[in-house]
C-alpha cells in the first residue's frame, strides 16, 4: 500500500509539474517584448555598421553608393546584380559600392544557400537591408552618398526607397542607434545626399532614351517579327505615383522609331498580354514571330514563368495569369520566340547600355532637398 | 515493384491470391478463436451520445476496432485511418495533417479524443500526432453533420478517438515501444492506479522521425534542380504528458481533474543550396498545453445498470501556440509599434531574429463549457439536451491587424431517441447555435432506423452550420513552400457556411458477415476556400515586401465563400469470418465533387476541383490468429489500401498508388497474469512504391517505400483483474464514456 501511495505522490508531482513546462525555460529566446526586439534591430545597426567602417578603413574612399534592388533568390540574378556592382566599381572608382535587396526574404534566402559565381564555383552570398546599410553608411560618415534606385519605374517600390532616404536624413531611428546629427546636417549643408532616380523616371528624357537603346539592341528582330517587352506593373490599388504610364509612354516613344514593338505588363490594369495581343492585331500583326523580353531588372519568375514559361495551358480561360506569354502568343497564332543568354532571357541589368543609363542616372544623382529634420520638427525643437 | 494502381481486375486477383495462399499454407485447425473480433458485441457511442450496439445505433458508424487496431499496428493515426477505413485521404505536409473526409478537409472535420475536440491548427492542418497510435483503444467515425451533440461545423464527420483507460481496482503499467525504418520511433508508457474511490492515471508518449525525401528533383529558377534537399516528410520530434485523476466522493457522483502539456519540433533541411527552393532560416515549433475538469452525477439507477439518467459538467481550456525557431538570421518584416520605438514608432521594418531565437507567430486559446443531461423517459425515448459554450482567442501579433482576435458561439442541443416500433427508431435532433458575429441558426437532424433481422436501413438528414473561424476571418501570412511564397489572406466578409447532408445505409449483421453500403449527398453553400486572388488585395503596408519586380512571384489567396459545393459518395464495408481464426475487412468509397467559384474579373461561375478528391480508394485485410499453446498467441494480417488519381486545381493531380502490408504480432504470457509482453513485426509497403513526382507538383502518396518496424510492448497488471469486455452488458468501462 505505501508503494502504491509513493507512486500516487509522484504521478501528483508530474501533473502539477506539467503546466510549468509552459512558462519556464526559454522565455529569454522569445523575441516577444518590445525591448528584446529592440534589442535586435540596435544588434544589427551594429552590424551593418562595423562591416561598414571596416570596407571603409581598408579602401579610404570618401564616397558611397548604395544599391537599392527588390532582390532575388535566383542565381542567374546573382549574376546580374555581380556584373552591376562589377560596373559601378568601374563607373565609381572613389566610392564603396554596397548592394542592398528590399526583400527579407531574398536576403534571408540567399545568405543561407550556397550560390554559383560566373565561373562556377561555390559562393556565399550576404545582401544587406538598405535601412541597416544606409544608417551604417552613415554611422562611417561618408562624405558622400549616392543611394541609387535599381527599380524600373518610380512605383510603389521607389516609394519605400524615398521613405528611408528620408527617415535617414531626419535620424529616424531607436533612441539608441541614433546617428550623429551634425553628420546629417553636414550632409545637408553640403548637398552630399544624393538621389538617383530609377530607370524610367523621367519621360522626357529617359523613356527616350531607353526605347532608343532597346530599340537598337533589338532591331535584327524587327526584320522578321514583333518585338514585346514585359514589364511588372503596378495593381490598381498600389499605383503609386501613377508610374504605370510609363509603360504606356515606352511603348508610343519605340513605336516611334519601329512601331512593331510593344510593352505590356503583368500586373498593370488594362495592359495585360491580352491587351498587347489586341494592339498587335490593331496594327495589322496577325501572326509570324513574337520576340519575348523581360523589362524587369533581373530575371527571375515572372521572366521565365510567366513571360517564358512552355507547356501547360488553360484552355477554358486562354486570359488566365497561368497561361504564359509564350503559350499565350502561340495559341493565338503566332510563333513566340524568347531569345536567351546562358540558357536564361536577359534582365535590363544585364544589358550594358541599359544599365548605363542607370549609372548616369546616379552620376547625375539630385540633391535630396529638403528631408533633413523634415519629419521630427518637434525633434529639433529640443 | 511497383504495382499498377486501381486496376480493380488486378485488386481483386492479387487479393484473391493472397486469401488463398493464406488457407493453404496455415491449413486452419479448430482450435479456439483467438481474437473474437465479434462486431455484434461492438458497443458505439459517438452519433447519439448513448451506448448502442453497433449493429442497433441508430446513426450510421463506423468502427476501428481494438482488434483491428491490434492487428495492423499502426505508425500514425494517418496510417490507421487510411489503412483500415477508404473514406481518409491524407497529405502529411510541414505543418500538420491534411487530412480529408468524404471530400472535406481538415475544417470540416471534427477530431474528438473521448468525445472532446482537440484543438488547434496550423494553416487549417490538425496536429494529429498529439494522439498516440498505441494509445487508441478504438476509433468511431460518424459522416456528414448527424450528431447535434458536437456542434453543426463538423459537415464531413466527427472521429472520435476512444483511448485506453485502465479503471480496475490495483496498478497497471505499460511500456510501448515501437521502432521503424527512418529512426521512427513511437514510444508510449501508461501508469494507472486505482484505490478506493480515488483514480490515477499518468500517460507518456514520444514520437519522432528523420522523414525522408522520395526526389531530389524540384523545378525552381524555370529548370529541374536534382539535387534539392527538400524533404518529402521532414524530420520531426514530439512528445507529451498527460495525466488525469478521478474522484468519487459519494456513489452517484464521480469527478475528474486532468491536464495535458505537449511540444513538437519540426526540422526543415539545414544543408539546402538553392535559396530559390530549399533553405529555410527557421524551424517550426508547437507548443499544447491543456487542462480540465469536470464530473457526472447520476440521478437514478446504481452501478451496472445501463440506462442511468445523469447530469455532466465539462469545462476545459486549451492552448495550441506555434513558433519559428530561427536556425540562422531573418528578417522578419514587422510593424514596430510602442513608444520604445521612438521615431521608428509605427514603421513598418525589417527585424533581425537570430539563430537560436524563437517568434511567436500565433497563440489559439480555447474555453470551453458543457452542460448535459441524459434521461431516460417513458415510452422508449431517450432525450440528450446539453448547453454549450466556446470562446476563442486568437493572438498573432504580426499575422493579424490588431494583434488578436476572438470569437464566441453559444449552443443549445437536444435530441431524442424514440423507438416508436419494434422495427422502428426515429432520432430527431435540434441545436440552436448564437455566434457573436453571425447571429443565430438552428439546424436539424433527423435519422431513422428500420430493423428486419438482421438487416438495418438507414436514413438521414442533418443540416450544418459554420461560421467563419477566427484565422478565416482575421490571419495574414507569408507561406514559403520550397519555390512557391503564397500570400493568405482572411476575409473580414466572409458569410457562414451551410450544409444538408443526406445519407441512406442498408447494413447486414449476421454472425459471419457484415455488410454495409452507404450513399451520401452533402451540399454545401458558401463554402469557404482559399483562392487566388490579383497581388492587389494584399493588404497596404506589406505590399513593398513581397512584391518585386518581377524576381520572385508571389500567389496572393484570400478565404473566399464559393458559391456552392457538392460532395457525392458512396461507402462500402465489408466483415467476413471465413473461418473460426481467419477474417477479411474490406472497404470501399466513391467519391465525387463538384465546386462552382464567382469569378468578379469575368462575372461569372466557374467549376473548381476540390484539391485532393480521388473518385477510388479502398482498403483491406485478411487476418489470421492462432494460439499455438496458452502462453503464446500469434496473429498475422495482411492489408492493402489504394486509391485512384487525386485531383487539384493548381501544381498536377496525385498519381494513383496501391501499397501492401504485412504486420505479424505475438503474444506471450497467460491472461491474467501480473506481466505480459507482445512482439509486433510489420512490414510496410512490400512492393516498395515510391511516388517520385518532382517538386512542387502534387503526390498521390507520401510514402517512402517499404518500411520495417519492431514493436514490444509489455504489461504490468497488479490487482483485481476481469476479462475486459467492450460490450452492453457490462458497465461501461469508464467515466470518461459517454452514456
Amino acid at each position: 500500500m505505501k508503494k502504491i501511495k509513493s507512486f500516487l505522490f509522484a504521478a501528483a508531482a508530474v501533473a502539477l509539474a506539467a503546466p510549468l513546462f509552459t512558462s519556464c525555460g526559454d522565455d529569454d529566446k522569445k523575441v516577444e517584448t518590445v525591448e528584446k526586439v529592440v534589442e535586435n534591430m540596435v544588434s544589427e545597426y551594429t552590424y551593418n555598421d562595423r562591416l561598414v567602417a571596416e570596407t571603409k578603413a581598408k579602401s579610404g574612399n570618401k564616397e558611397a553608393v548604395l544599391l537599392i534592388a527588390f532582390g532575388s533568390t535566383w542565381n542567374n540574378a546573382f549574376l546580374a546584380f555581380d556584373k552591376t556592382v562589377e560596373a559601378y566599381k568601374a563607373a565609381f572608382p572613389k566610392a564603396d559600392v554596397f548592394m542592398s535587396f528590399s526583400s527579407d526574404i531574398c536576403i534571408n534566402r540567399a545568405s543561407i544557400g550556397e550560390n554559383k559565381d560566373d565561373e562556377g564555383n561555390i559562393v556565399k552570398r550576404d545582401y544587406y537591408e538598405p535601412r541597416y546599410l544606409l544608417h551604417a553608411i552613415g554611422a562611417a560618415k561618408y562624405d558622400k552618398i549616392y543611394v541609387q534606385s535599381l527599380q524600373v519605374i518610380p512605383g510603389e517600390e521607389f516609394s519605400a526607397v524615398v521613405a528611408s532616404v528620408k527617415k535617414f536624413m531626419n535620424n529616424g531611428y531607436v533612441a539608441s542607434a541614433h546617428l550623429d546629427d551634425d553628420y546629417l546636417k553636414k550632409l545637408q549643408d553640403e548637398e552630399a545626399i544624393m538621389f538617383g532616380m530609377p530607370l524610367l523616371f523621367d519621360p522626357e528624357e529617359d523613356v527616350p532614351a531607353v526605347a532608343q537603346e532597346l530599340s537598337t539592341l533589338y532591331a535584327s528582330e524587327t526584320q522578321d517579327g514583333v518585338v514585346a517587352f514585359m514589364g511588372h506593373g503596378n495593381p490598381e490599388t498600389y499605383d503609386t505615383f501613377k508610374a504605370n504610364v510609363r509603360y504606356t509612354q515606352l511603348e508610343d516613344e519605340l513605336q516611334k522609331i519601329n512601331p512593331k514593338f510593344f510593352v505590356g505588363t503583368v500586373d498593370m490594369p488594362k495592359n495585360y498580354k491580352q491587351d498587347v495581343l489586341k494592339r498587335m492585331k490593331d496594327a495589322g500583326y496577325n501572326d509570324g514571330k513574337v520576340y519575348l523580353h523581360a523589362l524587369m531588372s533581373i530575371a527571375g519568375d515572372h521572366a521565365h514563368n510567366d513571360m517564358a514559361g512552355e507547356g501547360s495551358w488553360d484552355e477554358e480561360d486562354p486570359e488566365s495569369e497561368e497561361n504564359s506569354w509564350f503559350e499565350y502568343f502561340k495559341h493565338n497564332g503566332y510563333t513566340p520566340e524568347v531569345p536567351t543568354v546562358n540558357t536564361h532571357p536577359q534582365g535590363l541589368l544585364e544589358l550594358e547600355g541599359i544599365r548605363q543609363i542607370w549609372i548616369e542616372h546616379t552620376k547625375e544623382a539630385e540633391f535630396f532637398e529638403d528631408a533633413y529634420h523634415s519629419m521630427y520638427p518637434e525633434e529639433e525643437e529640443e | 515493384m511497383t504495382v499498377k494502381p486501381f486496376s480493380e481486375s488486378c485488386f481483386k486477383t492479387a487479393l484473391a491470391v493472397a486469401a488463398l495462399q493464406w488457407l493453404i499454407v496455415l491449413c486452419v485447425s479448430a482450435q479456439s478463436a483467438v481474437w473474437k473480433s465479434d462486431s455484434l458485441q461492438e458497443v458505439v457511442v459517438t452519433g447519439t451520445g448513448t451506448r448502442h450496439l453497433l449493429k442497433d445505433a441508430p446513426v450510421q458508424t463506423e468502427v476501428i476496432t481494438r482488434q483491428m487496431l491490434q492487428q495492423y499496428g499502426g505508425r500514425s493515426l494517418e496510417d490507421i485511418l487510411s489503412g483500415l477505413t477508404s473514406s481518409f485521404a491524407f497529405s502529411e505536409g510541414d505543418m500538420g495533417s491534411q487530412m480529408q473526409l468524404g471530400g472535406l478537409g481538415n475544417s470540416y472535420i471534427l477530431v474528438l479524443i473521448d468525445g472532446k475536440r482537440i484543438h488547434g491548427d496550423v494553416g487549417g492542418e490538425n496536429d494529429l500526432s498529439v494522439i498516440s497510435p498505441q494509445d487508441i483503444e478504438k476509433i468511431e467515425i460518424v459522416k456528414g453533420a448527424q450528431s447535434a451533440l458536437y456542434g453543426s461545423d463538423a459537415m464531413a464527420g466527427v472521429i472520435n478517438i476512444i483511448t485506453k483507460k485502465h479503471t480496475q481496482k490495483g496498478v497497471y503499467a505499460e511500456n510501448s515501444t515501437r521502432y521503424g525504418t527512418h529512426n521512427d520511433l513511437r514510444q508510449y508508457d501508461m501508469v494507472a492506479l486505482n484505490i478506493g474511490r480515488f483514480g490515477s492515471q499518468t500517460k507518456f508518449q514520444l514520437q519522432r522521425s528523420d522523414g525522408w525525401q522520395n526526389t531530389g528533383e524540384e523545378y525552381a529558377e524555370a529548370m529541374v534542380i536534382t539535387d534539392s534537399r527538400n524533404k518529402t516528410v521532414n524530420k520531426f520530434a514530439g512528445w507529451q504528458i498527460a495525466q488525469r485523476f478521478t474522484y468519487s466522493p459519494v456513489r452517484n457522483l464521480e469527478l475528474y481533474a486532468d491536464g495535458s502539456f505537449y511540444m513538437k519540433n519540426i526540422n526543415r533541411p539545414r544543408n539546402g543550396t538553392h535559396p530559390s527552393c530549399d533553405v529555410y532560416t527557421y524551424d517550426l515549433h508547437y507548443k499544447n498545453a491543456s487542462a480540465s475538469a469536470g464530473g457526472k452525477w447520476y440521478l437514478n439507477g446504481s452501478e451496472g445498470q445501463s440506462q442511468r439518467n445523469h447530469l455532466a459538467l465539462d469545462v476545459d481550456w486549451n492552448l495550441h501556440d506555434y513558433y519559428y525557431n530561427y536556425t540562422a538570421r531573418t528578417y522578419e518584416y514587422v510593424l514596430l509599434s510602442g513608444e520604445q520605438f521612438g521615431a521608428q514608432n509605427g514603421e513598418w521594418f525589417s527585424v533581425p531574429m537570430y539563430a537560436g531565437q524563437k517568434k511567436l507567430q500565433s497563440d489559439q486559446q480555447r474555453v470551453m463549457g458543457v452542460l448535459k443531461g441524459v434521461f431516460y423517459l417513458p415510452g422508449e425515448n431517450t432525450l440528450h439536451a446539453g448547453a454549450e459554450y466556446r470562446y476563442d482567442y486568437l493572438k498573432a501579433p504580426d499575422r493579424t491587424e490588431s494583434g488578436s482576435a476572438s470569437d464566441r458561439t453559444a449552443a443549445l442541443y437536444a435530441q431524442d431517441e424514440f423507438n416508436a416500433l419494434k422495427w422502428l427508431n426515429l432520432t430527431a435532433g435540434l441545436r440552436f447555435v448564437h455566434n457573436q458575429n453571425f447571429g443565430v441558426r438552428l439546424t436539424p437532424k433527423l435519422s431513422a432506423m428500420l430493423s428486419a433481422g438482421d438487416f438495418r436501413f438507414r436514413l438521414g438528414w442533418s443540416q450544418g452550420f459554420k461560421s467563419p473561424t477566427v484565422k478565416e476571418l482575421h490571419y495574414r501570412y507569408l507561406h514559403v513552400m520550397g519555390s512557391s511564397t503564397f500570400f493568405n489572406i482572411g476575409n473580414r466578409d466572409l458569410k457562414p457556411q451551410t450544409s444538408n447532408y443526406f445519407s441512406a445505409n442498408v447494413e447486414y449483421r449476421g454472425e459471419r458477415l457484415t455488410a454495409s453500403v452507404t450513399g451520401y449527398l452533402n451540399r454545401l453553400n458558401d463554402m469557404i476556400a482559399l483562392t487566388n486572388v490579383p497581388v492587389g488585395e494584399i493588404p497596404a503596408g506589406v505590399t513593398t515586401a513581397y512584391l518585386g519586380d518581377g524576381s520572385n512571384n508571389v500567389q496572393a489567396r484570400m478565404y473566399k465563400n464559393m458559391d456552392d459545393a457538392r460532395t457525392f459518395g458512396i461507402d462500402v464495408n465489408l466483415s467476413w469470418k471465413i473461418l473460426r481464426e481467419l477474417s477479411l475487412t474490406g472497404a470501399y468509397s466513391f467519391l465525387d465533387t463538384k465546386a462552382h467559384l464567382y469569378d468578379s474579373a469575368k462575372d461569372r461561375l466557374t467549376e473548381v476541383t476540390i484539391d485532393g478528391m480521388a473518385h477510388h480508394k479502398w482498403s483491406a485485410s485478411l487476418v489470421y490468429g492462432h494460439a499455438f499453446s496458452n502462453i503464446y498467441k500469434m496473429g498475422v494480417s495482411v492489408s492493402t489500401r489504394g486509391s485512384s488519381t487525386r485531383f487539384y486545381q493548381n501544381n498536377g493531380n496525385g498519381k494513383p498508388f496501391q501499397i501492401w502490408r504485412v504486420n505479424t504480432t505475438h503474444d506471450f504470457g497467460r491472461t491474467g497474469k501480473l506481466l505480459t509482453y507482445r512482439v509486433e513485426f510489420g512490414v510496410d509497403n512490400i512492393f516498395n512504391f515510391v511516388d517520385r513526382t518532382m517538386r512542387p507538383y502534387h503526390l498521390g502518396n507520401n510514402t517512402s517505400g517499404t518500411t520495417l518496424h519492431l514493436a514490444f510492448s509489455i504489461r504490468f497488471n497488479y490487482g483485481k483483474r476481469s476479462k475486459q469486455q467492450h460490450n452492453l452488458l457490462t458497465p461501461k468501462i469508464s467515466n470518461y464514456e459517454e452514456d
